[in-house]
């Protein structure tokens, strides 16, 4: 039997005091920090002493007590996959939320539900405004040549242009400030960033002097899920060896492998590494292709050096080698993604460069520069059909092109005669379909090769056209050669150049580069001295007025409502797309905001999926790590209960060594 | 769920909370606004749907605006032939008021003493005729075709022109060759460099077996002939035919000069065209569609159009008489001008008598370009009634898909309201009584 301790026992029972006096704190320290964000609840962590081992003296048969509890320390309570969870989900949460913000700001702009005016709440502003425009038109077909109502478009499409540049306006303001923000989040960023380096610092500096610094590690726990949001991120955490056989944990934080492209890396670039970190920085400039430095209108990040917080590199500087790493378009998911998509997203007006070398969905993502182009591309088909139609070549009741002899009749009108245009013949197939302009190409083989001959005539059909075209082009006419029948026209025709309705601005004629912004009632309109042309038809060799004639409105009216194509590449040549959308101008609005609405809906279905998902997560990672009154209480009782039983346990050895002590051996005394 | 804790448990009851809210708010945004969506994002297909049907609307309302004013223009027009109906009827009770009963009094004066008299009357009323043609409707001229801004009809040296050309204008016959006209020169002789035409209804052909019958060349009548003097073959009518069985006597042929051929044949044209062919079309609501050469589709259109040579009528008949009724009215009135003593000058009585059968045939014209108008304002009647039910249903078509059932709307506000109270309410409970509470 091995030595007993006369005051063993003691021990035991301080070591219990102790234990379940320490228990009392870590539950006090959990019920006040219920309410912190991010506290994870904390345990004691108490084990079994036992001293001694074997020795000279020790017998099998003896019986070996422990002397007590010891704390060994207080651990958190965390599951880490719980943690890896929920950061997938902020990440996603981040994204999606940002973007529908995005998009519920552009639809605050461009979606016309319910707006209106009074009574026609509903029929929409610049939607209804076009009818606006289409119902003077009508007045103007009905009473041609009459002043006021030519002034009644005038003011019908002064205030549809001022919608276009009030959408256009807000539109760039949102752009700004979406752009401001974006600046702000990398900051934002910026800020966690350093501080995880910061507090890596000082969890490292505490543990190496055995300190677990929980709540600096509930700190850095915060930080990493704020940073979550903006970013998808890998955390994790490994050991590293400080010397002297002591190791302290590691913590490395790198981008989460968003990119799906395999051949990309530097969506894991490291931008926390134990005690040094990056920082993300937009570029002012940054390198295209071809090597050359280019305007950074992709919003490309870079990603800067590891450094501590007193700006000194690793000692390993192969970690640094590459730096600063330009991150890739897909390389980033969360907020800050969906942010530079708002500002990027070009949809069918992204450039071929940028679905070749930035990003092969760039087709499909539709940000703000997408509605900003869209609207603009809309802006301008509307000024050219309007412009085109408002210049033109005059023609006879015949639809003969005519030109001015320079003579007038006896009432003072100018003449004007046909131009003597020779019929020309042009091949096409059984199809219709053309084949060459006879005399010019050589007559195609086969049996269903028909001639078709034709006089030039404003209404001849496409193939005619090209025939023409190519007459003017190659054969010419009276020995001279022209670009195209146009060109003929400009040249022999009489031109009768109403001038241009929209311009660039109020105060010009300019016509090139309209878009919504700047889209203007021309200032030879807005002046009186240009107006609309009503009729190109010079009746009878101009010899019959016909004031009221009225075919060009016609023509403007049924513009309004006639489908034409919307090409990407009239805003933009570098445009991949040659088509955007076919419909008339009120369907192009419309179809607008179905792509809008439609976003709209499945990024808010996204958004509800990943946030309800996200909060299940909280809540399970609440279930592990949070504190809970109940455990509290329990926990407070079992301790209490301890520490009493610990006290009653000292009273108890004190009164058995008293006995041993003062009661002992005293017989016959 | 291993552990609720307190905080956990808080944090759903804030989610779902949150949740109830938002429900209860878009209820609230139903009941409030009226409608089913308040955004394409709440619905893409049908807002979509809702803004053609009022783009649709909004046209339908400025075309039934545009109908209206084409409809009353027509009844104004309306208003301006029944006027001239009324002054060349015969059956409105006040035939002394008429051209037809003024016509016929003038025939049938047993004394003709009043015959003068009558024709300065005809005079009169046909000049009525005009001024009822040169009405305006708004800032317009009715009947002036495309040219709303000019007067249409104008009298001048007592000939009538409508937008400037003569209203008998006619395409003037004059013997061809080969199809087209033969010059000649100033006397009528075979030239190919003449400047000179010669006029159809001056010539007289006779049988060339005829003419070589007659052997004596005294008393052979005069005939064309070619360079060689031999007679030129024709055929009946006059024309220059190598196969002809006749030949062209040249006694009292009439010839005009190539200018006034073409600038007749170019008012004969213009008035055709512009009584027949020329148009323009406003927006009632049928359609208005262009065709893929940018020609506007006809019948998608309205052609208000009313030009005034449609009913009046224009150019001269086979007889060479006029076919309008203010040119007949106003050789009417020179005849009875030359009435003397009560009695005709020489056949003028027969050629009154033949005038007044071309006016009835004028008059017939007019009553049925008159009929055929109504027909047109009778169209745009009913386009009209046709526009304001489409008006509504389209107004009903939106509404259905707009505008929220009241019934469901309310329901479900009540409903949610419901739910956010009870949560509410379970929010008092959420931190329920712990542990702690019992603690001695």
């Amino acid at each position: 039997m091995g030595t007993v301790g006369t005051f063993d026992t003691f021990t035991t029972a301080r070591l219990g005091i102790y234990a379940a006096q320490k228990g009392l704190s870590v539950t006090g320290n959990n019920i006040s920090n219920i309410n912190t964000v991010g506290y994870t609840r904390q345990r004691l962590d108490q084990v079994s002493l036992k001293t001694g081992g074997n020795d000279m003296y020790r017998s099998q048969l003896d019986a070996h007590v422990g002397t007590g509890a010891l704390i060994r320390g207080i651990n958190q309570i965390r599951d880490p996959y719980l943690d890896i969870r929920y950061r997938a989900e902020a990440s996603s949460v981040g994204y999606t939320d940002k973007m529908l913000t995005g998009l519920d700001q552009v639809a605050s702009i461009l979606d016309e539900v319910g707006r209106g005016e009074d009574q026609n709440l509903g029929d929409g502003m610049l939607y209804a405004q076009l009818q606006k425009l289409a119902e003077s038109l009508r007045g103007l077909s009905a009473s041609a040549g009459t002043e006021s109502n030519d002034t009644l478009v005038r003011t019908s499409a002064d205030a549809l242009v001022t919608l276009f540049n009030t959408y256009a306006g807000k539109l760039e303001t949102l752009r700004q400030n979406t752009e401001n923000g974006f600046k702000d989040d990398v900051t934002a960023v910026n800020e966690i960033l350093t501080s995880i380096r910061d507090l890596n610092s000082a969890i490292r500096k505490s543990e190496i002097f055995g300190d677990n610094a929980l709540e600096l590690r509930d700190e850095r726990n915060r930080q990493i899920d704020a940073l979550s949001e903006y970013m998808q991120i890998d955390v994790t955490y490994s050991m590293e060896d400080i010397g002297a056989g002591q190791q302290v944990e590691k913590l490395t934080i790198r981008l989460g492998n968003a990119n799906p492209d395999p051949n990309v890396d530097t969506d894991q670039t490291c931008l926390i590494d134990g005690i040094y970190g990056a920082q993300l920085e937009m570029p002012e400039k940054v390198k295209a292709p071809d090597g050359t430095e280019v305007d950074n209108e992709h919003y490309f990040l870079n990603v800067t050096k590891l450094v501590d917080s007193k700006n000194r590199e690793p000692k390993d500087t192969s970690i640094n080698a590459g730096r600063p790493v330009t991150l890739d378009d897909n390389d980033l998911y969360g907020s800050l993604q969906a942010t530079r998509e708002l500002l990027t997203g070009n949809g069918t007006f992204s450039t071929q460069n940028t679905i070749d070398n930035v990003d092969e969905n760039a087709a499909i993502e539709r940000g703000i520069p997408f509605y900003q182009k869209s609207l603009d591309l809309l802006a301008r088909q509307f000024a050219k059909v309007y412009n085109d139609l408002n210049q033109g070549h005059a023609i006879n009741q015949k639809g003969e092109y005519v030109y001015n002899t320079g003579t007038l009749d006896d009432k003072g009108n100018p003449i004007y005669k046909p131009l003597e245009v020779p019929e020309i013949t042009y091949y096409v197939d059984s199809a219709g379909e053309y084949l060459g302009l006879k005399g010019l190409d050589t007559p195609p083989a086969g049996t269903d090769v028909k001639e078709i001959t034709v006089k030039l005539n404003k209404n001849i059909n496409d193939n005619a056209q090209t025939a023409f075209n190519k007459y003017f082009a190659h054969l010419g006419f009276n020995g001279k050669i022209y670009a195209d029948t146009k060109d003929f026209l400009d040249q022999n025709g009489e031109t009768m150049n109403g001038g241009p309705l929209f311009s660039i601005r109020g105060d010009s004629d300019i016509t090139e580069g309209i878009t919504a912004s700047n889209i203007s009632v021309s200032h030879s309109w807005s002046e009186g001295d240009t107006k609309i042309i009503t009729s190109y038809i010079k009746l009878f060799d101009g010899s019959v007025s016909n004031t009221t004639q009225n075919e060009n409105v016609d023509h403007m009216l049924t513009k309004i409502n006639e489908s034409l194509l919307y090409n990407p590449k009239d805003l933009d040549p570098n445009a991949a797309s040659d088509k955007l959308f076919y419909g008339s101008f009120n369907d192009m609005l419309s179809n607008m905001c179905i792509s809008l609405g439609n976003d709209q809906r499945s990024t808010n279905t996204m958004l509800n999926s990943h946030y309800t998902l996200m909060i299940d997560v909280d809540t399970s990672r609440d279930s592990v790590s949070g504190v809970d009154l109940n455990d509290e209480a329990m926990n407070m009782m079992q301790f209490q209960k301890a520490y009493s039983a610990a006290c009653r346990l000292m009273t108890a050895v004190d009164e058995a060594l008293d006995r041993l002590i003062n009661n002992t051996g005293i017989a016959g005394r | 769920m291993i552990r609720a804790t307190t905080g956990g448990v808080l944090r759903g009851y804030r989610t779902n909370l949150t949740k109830s809210f938002v429900t209860l708010n878009k209820a609230r945004e139903t009941v409030l606004t009226q409608r089913n969506f308040n955004s394409y994002a709440e619905n893409p297909a049908a807002a979509a749907k809702a803004f053609q049907l009022r783009k649709s609307r909004m046209s339908v309302k400025s075309q039934y605006s545009i109908c209206d004013d084409t409809y009353r223009k027509f009844q104004t027009a309306w208003t301006s032939l029944d006027s001239i109906d009324k002054l060349i009827d015969t059956d409105n009770g006040s035939a002394m008021k008429t051209i037809s009963g003024t016509t016929l009094n003038a025939l049938n004066d047993p004394t003709a003493d009043a015959r003068v008299q009558l024709g300065k009357a005809l005079d009169q009323m046909s000049e009525n005729i005009i001024q009822n043609l040169n009405q305006k409707y708004g800032e317009n001229f009715i009947f002036s075709g495309a040219d709303g801004q000019n007067v249409p009809f104008e009298v001048v040296d007592n000939k009538l022109y409508y937008r400037g050309i003569p209203v008998d204008a006619t395409e003037p016959s004059v013997v061809l060759s080969g199809g087209s006209p033969q010059t000649v020169d100033s006397q009528g002789n075979l030239d190919p460099n003449g400047s000179y035409y010669i006029c159809s209804d001056s010539v007289s052909t006779m049988k060339a077996s005829d003419f070589d019958a007659i052997t004596d060349p005294t008393k052979q009548p005069q005939v064309m002939r070619d360079a060689a003097g031999n007679p030129v073959k024709v055929d009946q009518a006059g024309n220059l035919d190598p196969n002809g069985d006749y030949v062209m006597v040249t006694t009292d042929i009439k010839t005009m000069s190539k200018a006034q051929y073409e600038s007749d044949m170019q008012n004969a044209e213009k008035l055709e065209y512009l009584a027949e062919h020329e148009k323009y079309f406003v927006d009632i609501g049928l359609g208005f569609q262009e065709n893929e050469k940018g020609q506007l589709i006809e019948s998608s259109g309205f052609n208000a159009a009313l030009n005034g040579l449609t009913f009046i009528g224009y150019g001269v008949d086979k007889d060479g008489d006029p076919r309008n009724i203010y040119s007949l009215v106003q050789k009417m009135k020179d005849l009875t001008a030359r009435v003397s003593d009560g009695k005709w000058e020489g056949t003028d009585g027969d050629e009154f008598t033949r005038l007044v059968k071309k006016l009835e045939a004028a008059s017939s014209n007019f009553k049925t370009e008159y009929t055929n108008m109504d027909a047109g304002t009778t169209k745009l009647e009913n386009n009209l009634q046709l526009l304001k039910e489409n008006f509504y249903n389209l107004q009903e078509q939106y509404s259905a898909l707009e505008d929220a059932d009241m019934v469901e709307s309310i329901s479900n506000f009540i409903w949610a309201q419901y739910c956010y109270n009870s949560a509410l309410k379970v929010g008092n409970s959420v931190l329920s009584e712990s542990l702690m509470d019992y603690l001695n």
